[in-house]
């Protein structure tokens, strides 16, 4: 997979690269099992400095996204998420403020942010099964 | 781990710095921007004791420079913007000098990074070109293990390959065991190389630190907003901007260096059909700043 930081965007370095992973696992592009870099590796190509990669990486491991082996390296956890029901609604209510909040910043109406949140489940759900069918073959 | 307070430094001509603060903890890498003259060597210079500052304080590893001088240079490694070595020596010899001259010196350390840039230990060190010069200063910093690695303009000068392997060191080696404890001040004006391995960053301006910050938080303070209106711009803005408005046309731009979101939102008020909003990177802000 492709890494990529843009200074341009706002986002802390290190949240960029969660979100990388997270979106990466979402689509399908990083399953379960599947090894990330070594944050030597990873900090070393894309000039970072080292614990701001760490920094990413074990927010991963906390959210249960990765599982650190030790002396193999970072994985893709193959069970799913640890965190229970509550705690999962929660945090996704929060990132769900933040979609809002902007949507009321860039004067888009609910009737179209439910439209577009139904386009990108479509979105997601198509690059899921194009992935799966890619890997059958 | 740094802390500087205060800080002057006088030559004869006149006040380089003029009661500079500078804290940086320990891990970190803080960057000194700032244009030619603008006192970053003259605090560099004061910080390895090169010179003796006319006031101020500066206690590094919680040790007062002054007094405690052989254990904080013991501590500590730089690689100055022009390295100089004794001509007459082989790389070799240079790195057999130096090891004698520290406390710690790690082999293998020195070994790898002789391999990474293929410098030849049997060159006189006259030989060497601007760029080995610089390597081979960093390899004499990282073999003695420091705890601060001191950067004056390590990069300026240097071919973008020599420029790379160099980052790459810095990252790869000198990060490489107890990161927490490894703490970088890099004094530069070609920032965008270090953009992703700076923790943290002082503008210098005339002998002071005109602004201090965090790389990330700065990312996400600073933005310019260019907005498009279907008619005429609005004429006056509410909110404060680092520098005034400027028009182009249907164009409006706007460059804040704090919520950029609410700026976003009095833009699309304002009646403007679109708006791109550009975080300012560490160089865009030093330009600004300096």
């Amino acid at each position: 997979m492709r890494w990529l930081v843009d200074y341009h965007s706002g986002v802390p370095i290190y949240l960029q690269l969660v979100q990388q992973v997270k979106a990466a696992v979402a689509t399908g592009t990083l399953r379960s099992g599947d090894q990330v870099p070594s944050v030597r590796t990873l900090a070393e190509d894309l000039k970072l400095n080292r614990n701001t990669v760490s920094r990413a990486w074990s927010e991963l491991e906390t959210e249960g996204i990765l599982e650190n082996r030790q002396g193999s390296g970072c994985f893709v956890t193959s069970t799913v998420t640890p965190l229970r029901r509550a705690v999962r609604t929660e945090r996704l209510a929060a990132a769900f403020d933040q979609v809002i909040v902007q949507a009321h910043h860039l004067q888009v109406d609910d009737e179209a942010l439910r439209a577009l949140l139904d386009e990108r489940l479509r979105h997601f759900r198509k690059t899921r099964r194009d992935k799966a069918e890619g890997a059958r073959e | 781990m740094i802390d500087v307070q205060g800080l002057v430094v006088r030559y004869p001509r006149g006040e380089a710095v003029k009661g500079l603060e500078l804290r940086v903890e320990a891990g970190r890498c803080h960057a000194l921007l700032g244009r030619n003259g603008a006192g970053k060597t003259s605090t560099l210079r004061a910080l390895l004791g090169l010179l003796r500052p006319a006031g101020g304080s500066i206690r590094l590893f919680g040790l007062d420079v002054a007094r405690h001088e052989a254990e904080v240079k013991s501590r500590l490694a730089w690689v100055p913007d022009a390295p100089a070595f004794q001509p007459w020596m082989t790389v070799a010899e240079t790195l057999t000098w130096t090891a004698a001259l520290r406390t710690k010196w790690n082999l293998d350390v020195q070994a790898h990074l002789l391999s990474r840039f293929e410098l030849d230990l049997d060159a006189p060190t006259r030989e060497l070109s601007k760029g080995q010069r610089t390597q081979l200063a960093l390899v004499c910093a990282l073999a003695a293990d420091p705890e601060l690695l001191v950067l004056d303009e390590p990069t300026s000068g240097l071919d973008p390959l020599v420029r790379r392997t160099f980052l790459e060191a810095v990252i790869g080696v000198f990060q490489d065991r107890d990161p927490q404890r490894k703490t970088i001040l890099v004094s530069t004006h070609l920032i965008s190389e270090f953009e992703g391995i700076v923790d943290g960053f002082t503008v210098m301006a005339n002998g002071r630190a005109v602004l201090t910050t965090q790389a990330d938080e700065a990312r996400a303070r600073f933005c310019r907003l260019r907005a498009w209106f279907d008619g005429d711009a609005p004429e006056s803005v509410p909110m404060k901007t680092v520098r005034p408005p400027r028009r182009e046309g249907r164009m409006l731009e706007l460059v804040v260096d704090s919520a950029p979101d609410e700026a976003r939102s009095w833009l699309a008020q304002a009646g403007a059909a679109r708006v791109d909003a550009t975080a300012l990177t560490i160089e865009d802000i030093f330009l600004l700043a300096a």
